[in-house]
């Protein structure tokens, strides 16, 4: 995919957008040969949406989590999820404080900047959805009193597909909650390679030092939104979610807030790339990662799975001209 | 590498199809081929059938990679192989065998080299001629579905090869082809009902379709007996009124008066006087008859006929109907008939003479027989009596596998075996009669037949194929005598199935008794009937009749002309303003031409646009095969997609089109462009 901004306009050479520069190429040396899925964890963060890795263990999920909240100078906090875990243990608990003698708020591990949620299909589906309520609200209710999720908050959540024994898959509407969903694959041969030859990559985290903070990503997800969307751009995505409707292979289409979705992700790809106005080409960048997961297919033993299904929507809807 | 170089000069205009496109658009377009030969393939040799399907295989060989298509030399020489091979077979490129044959081979070269839309158009229109030619070679009723489905392979193939980058999935195209023949379906009817019908035989081909059962103009032992394993109709009979009562069902066809001992045969045309008129007696039957085709010359009717139908049809003194031409094709004639009356003239001389005519040294038994019978007798009508009753206790059977008999067929017959059927008895008698001194004949033709309660007519077979005897008796004329059934009085009123178990085989004594299998196979012969008289022998009189009911009693044909194109025009209107409120695409704007004109310059330069690719993706797509036009090709290309998607100035259109209208494809890269791709073609065969 071409980074070129469009010629005539001036480039936004400003601060935060030679930092993100600078966060991609740093990510990129720590998560080796994987641009594509650097460049859309980055906008599904500055789009404002939750991720969701689904992938074998140890290819580097946590890894990956890790160095984006230390790169873009983000608090982070990681919740290991287990079939016993509760609501509580994710959004905290009241105590009685006996020095006050009052109740008090403890803080879960979710008032953080970005919550690593690891293994979310372990969990039961009340603390799935007690974490999915979260992320959709921003916010948390804990006896009567609300509680803002500080800002910027961003979810990553990782599944390991291939495990069915003891839990609980994620249903269609809470899927739907997450922007995106990646996988981040085995690496190739050179990159496998250099990583058995340096050993664990974590460690380069130490000597980085945060290139953003919480106040320039928002800034930048402020930028994100200026991103101009024109109206040759809604016909196309318009004639992408027409395609998924209605199709007898397919159980559901994609909906408006998947529409939505996929026009703030093409936002966050464009302004990743410099330019000031989603092209068609930012679409079909960030189509398969937002739409796989909310494509299900009407026979799911078949060989036809949401990638495929998303690619093939690509090759089907022309660009308008 | 040289391939795709190839591919893409050669449809330059066209988006460039992926593989699996283009794969899919050649399967479909082989079908339709292959559905065109295969329409064909008892009518034109093997080698163009194999050579089909030799050429469908190369061609998908090709598509996937495994093979070589041949080069222009190799395809040039096939096509003149193929020009020698039909001209030696036919000694014409003329005709309907040859010119299906020769269509046949030409589609199937033309497909090694279908790479282009257009190319493959060709192959279709091919496959339609062929199916064309099916038509013309062949209407009965079964081969119409047939017919019908590969019109809609055709069109099916024509979608999927019309569609860019064929993005129309293979049910959508079938749907779109079946919604296509749908919507041009009244137009057929319309054309079938009231395209001015010419008598002549402007588009009769010769007809090389001949019956190969029916009725021939001689009897020997055995031939009815052929005839009676073959259940193909013979003809169909409509009744105004009721259909006469079985023992009345004799169909007269061929007389034969010549014997020489073994064979009864027919005197040459030219050797028949003039006919006179038959007197009506009492049962009088008005019908319609549709005789199949068949090698001979008769037209069956209803014993005795009163007059000729209308048509090239001679009726001759024994009561024959003989048509000037064999009966190639179905025909339909209209006949009265009257079951009782007889010929009252007697014979003339030379009739009488012809009739009496026996070979003096053959069957001496049977000629002392019929002499002494005769003697003993006194009167001609005892005399016939007498013989029948021989008939009657002399132990003869009745059977459809007598064994065989030598040059004295009638003396092995009376003396010796004493079995047989129809024609044997019918032989014997008439030898015996003239033995004796009395004129007869020996009459050919079908006797029975089943009546089909769903069409309403009488289903004649060549199953009931019978012979019969008649005899000049003095004050009764020509009378007919059956000795048949003397024998076997039930083989009267009764088919020839029912009375003879032994005659047909198990499963087709199910398929006779079973009551549902007998519906079923009723239906499909009134369906057959109904096809052949309605749809295939739809002619002008047909046509006059139609348009008389509808009001128009005496047209010219201009006015059967002007009628037609109102029809054509109404059904143009009626389909426009259909297609007129389908949902239409907006017209493409100032932008979108100049794009459009920025797109075709760089597809001639060899990147053609793919569908789905925008403009930043073409640019980088230009990059990687013409770096030279890279530069140019990645301003104009994203000053379009700013223009398009940017939150732009609307002056800036201007600027942009001036751009697109002044860049020039410079020659000088071109033609380095094409000698690197000669050499990488030369490389690539090295």
């Amino acid at each position: 995919m071409s980074a070129d901004p469009i010629p005539g306009r001036p480039q936004p050479r400003d601060a935060e957008a030679v930092a993100l520069q600078r966060a991609v190429a740093a990510l990129e040396t720590v998560i080796l040969g994987k641009p594509r899925q650097i460049r859309l964890c980055l906008a599904c963060l500055l789009a404002r949406g939750h991720l969701l890795i689904e992938d074998v263990p140890g290819v580097g999920k946590t890894t990956l989590a890790h160095a984006l909240a230390h790169l873009l100078g983000l608090g982070w906090q990681r919740v290991q999820f287990t079939s016993d875990l509760l609501p509580a243990d994710i959004v905290g608990v009241s105590v009685f404080d006996r020095a006050t003698q009052q109740f008090r708020f403890r803080n879960g591990p979710i008032f953080t900047q970005l919550l690593l949620a690891d293994e979310i299909n372990r969990a039961s589906p009340r603390t799935q959805s007690a974490l999915l309520e979260a992320m959709e609200e921003r916010q948390v209710s804990v006896d009567l009193t609300t509680y803002r999720l500080p800002d910027p908050f961003f979810v990553v959540a990782t599944e390991n597909p291939h495990e069915e024994l003891g839990t609980f898959a994620l249903p269609e509407s809470q899927l739907d909650r997450f922007l995106m969903r990646i996988t981040l694959g085995y690496p190739e041969a050179r990159f496998e390679r250099e990583l058995l030859r340096k050993g664990e990559r974590r460690d380069l985290l130490s000597e980085m030092t945060p290139v953003l903070d919480a106040a320039s990503v928002l800034r930048l997800q402020q930028a994100v939104r200026a991103v101009h969307v024109s109206d040759p751009l809604l016909d196309y995505v318009q004639a992408l979610i027409e395609r998924t409707r209605g199709r007898a292979d397919l159980k559901l289409g994609l909906s408006p807030r998947a529409g939505q979705g996929l026009i703030r992700a093409a936002q966050a790809w464009a302004h990743l790339a410099g330019r000031q106005a989603v092209l068609p080409e930012d679409v079909q960048a960030v189509l398969s990662a937002v739409a796989a997961h909310r494509l299900e297919p009407r026979e799911p033993a078949g060989a036809v799975d949401g990638e495929r299904l998303a690619a093939d929507l690509l090759e089907r809807v022309p660009v308008p001209i | 590498m040289s391939r795709d170089h190839r591919v893409a000069s050669a449809s330059a205009h066209e988006p460039a199809r992926p593989p699996g496109a283009e794969l899919r658009a050649l399967l479909w377009t082989a079908a339709a081929l292959l559905g065109g030969v295969l329409l064909q393939v008892d009518r034109i040799p093997l080698w163009a059938t194999v050579t089909a399907c030799l050429c469908v295989a190369w061609s998908i060989a090709a598509c996937l990679r495994r093979a070589r298509l041949p080069g222009r030399s190799i395809k040039g020489a096939l096509a003149l192989a193929m020009i020698a091979a039909v001209l030696a077979m036919f000694r014409t490129l003329n005709g309907l065998e040859a010119g299906s044959t020769l269509l046949a081979a030409m589609g199937s070269v033309k497909l090694l080299e279908a790479r282009t839309r257009r190319d493959r158009y060709i192959v279709i229109g091919t496959a339609l001629f062929l199916l064309l030619a099916a038509c013309l070679s062949r209407q009965s009723l079964p081969y119409a579905p047939l017919y019908a489905a590969e019109a809609w392979l055709c069109c099916s193939a024509m979608a999927v090869a019309a569609h860019p980058e064929s993005s129309l999935g293979n049910r959508a195209a079938a749907r779109l082809a079946a919604r296509s023949l749908l919507i041009a379906l009244p137009l057929a009817v319309l054309a079938f009902l009231f395209f001015p019908r010419l008598s002549g035989s402007l588009w009769a081909l010769p007809n090389t379709g001949s019956a190969v059962t029916g009725l021939g103009d001689t009897l020997a032992p055995g031939s009815i007996s052929d005839l009676s394993e073959s259940s193909d109709p013979a003809f169909r009979a409509w009744f105004d009124g009721p259909p006469p009562p079985p023992a009345e069902r004799y169909w007269r066809g061929p007389v034969l008066h010549d014997f020489d001992g073994y064979t009864w045969s027919r005197p040459p045309p030219w050797w028949f006087g003039t006919t006179t008129a038959a007197a009506p007696a009492s049962r009088l039957y008005r019908y319609r008859i549709t005789l199949e085709p068949s090698p001979g010359h008769w037209w069956l009717a209803l014993d005795t006929v009163l007059g000729p139908p209308a048509g090239l049809v001679r009726l001759t003194p024994d009561r024959v109907l003989v048509g000037a031409q064999p009966v190639t094709k179905p025909i339909t004639y209209s006949a009265v008939s009257d079951t009782r009356a007889r010929d009252p003239d007697p014979p003339t001389a030379r009739v009488r003479l012809r009739d009496l005519r026996l070979p003096p040294d053959r069957n001496p038994r049977s000629l002392a027989l019929g002499q002494r019978l005769r003697r003993e007798a006194g009167t001609d009508a005892a005399f016939v009596r007498s013989t029948l009753e021989l008939f009657r206790t002399g132990g003869f059977r009745y059977t459809l596998t007598p064994p065989p008999l030598g040059a004295d067929s009638v003396d092995d017959f009376l003396f010796g075996t004493r079995q047989g059927f129809c024609g044997h008895f019918a032989s014997a008698f008439v030898m015996l009669m003239r033995a004796g001194g009395v004129p007869a004949r020996v009459v050919t033709g079908y006797l029975g037949g089943e009546w089909n309660p769903i069409g309403g007519y009488l289903l004649v077979r060549q199953s009931d194929a019978h012979a019969w005897a008649e005899v000049w008796l003095q004050g009764r004329g020509w009378t007919r005598i059956d000795p048949t059934a003397i024998v076997a009085p039930e083989r009267l009123t009764r088919g020839i199935d029912e009375f003879l178990p032994d005659a047909v085989s198990a499963p087709e004594r199910l398929i006779l008794d079973v009551r549902w299998i007998v519906a079923v196979r009723q239906a499909w012969d009134a369906a057959n009937a109904w096809w052949t008289n309605e749809v295939i022998g739809f002619d002008l009189r047909s046509q006059l009749t139609l348009l008389r009911r509808l009001g128009i009693a005496a047209p010219r044909p201009a006015q059967l002309g002007w009628a037609l194109a109102a029809c054509l025009i109404g059904w143009l209107a009626v389909t426009g303003w259909q297609f007129s409120r389908l949902p239409r695409p907006p017209r493409p704007d100032r932008l979108a031409r100049a794009y459009r004109r920025l797109c075709l310059k760089l597809a001639r330069a060899g990147v053609a646009r793919r569908r789905t690719q925008g403009p930043a993706a073409y640019a980088d797509a230009v990059a990687a095969r013409r770096p030279d036009l890279a530069a140019t090709a990645r301003v104009l290309l994203m000053s379009y997609a700013e223009l398009r998607y940017g939150p732009s100035p609307p002056d800036r259109l201007a600027d942009f089109e001036r751009a697109v209208a002044r860049w020039r494809i410079s020659p000088r890269t071109r033609s380095a462009r094409g000698s690197r791709g000669k050499r990488s073609v030369a490389s690539a065969r090295r």
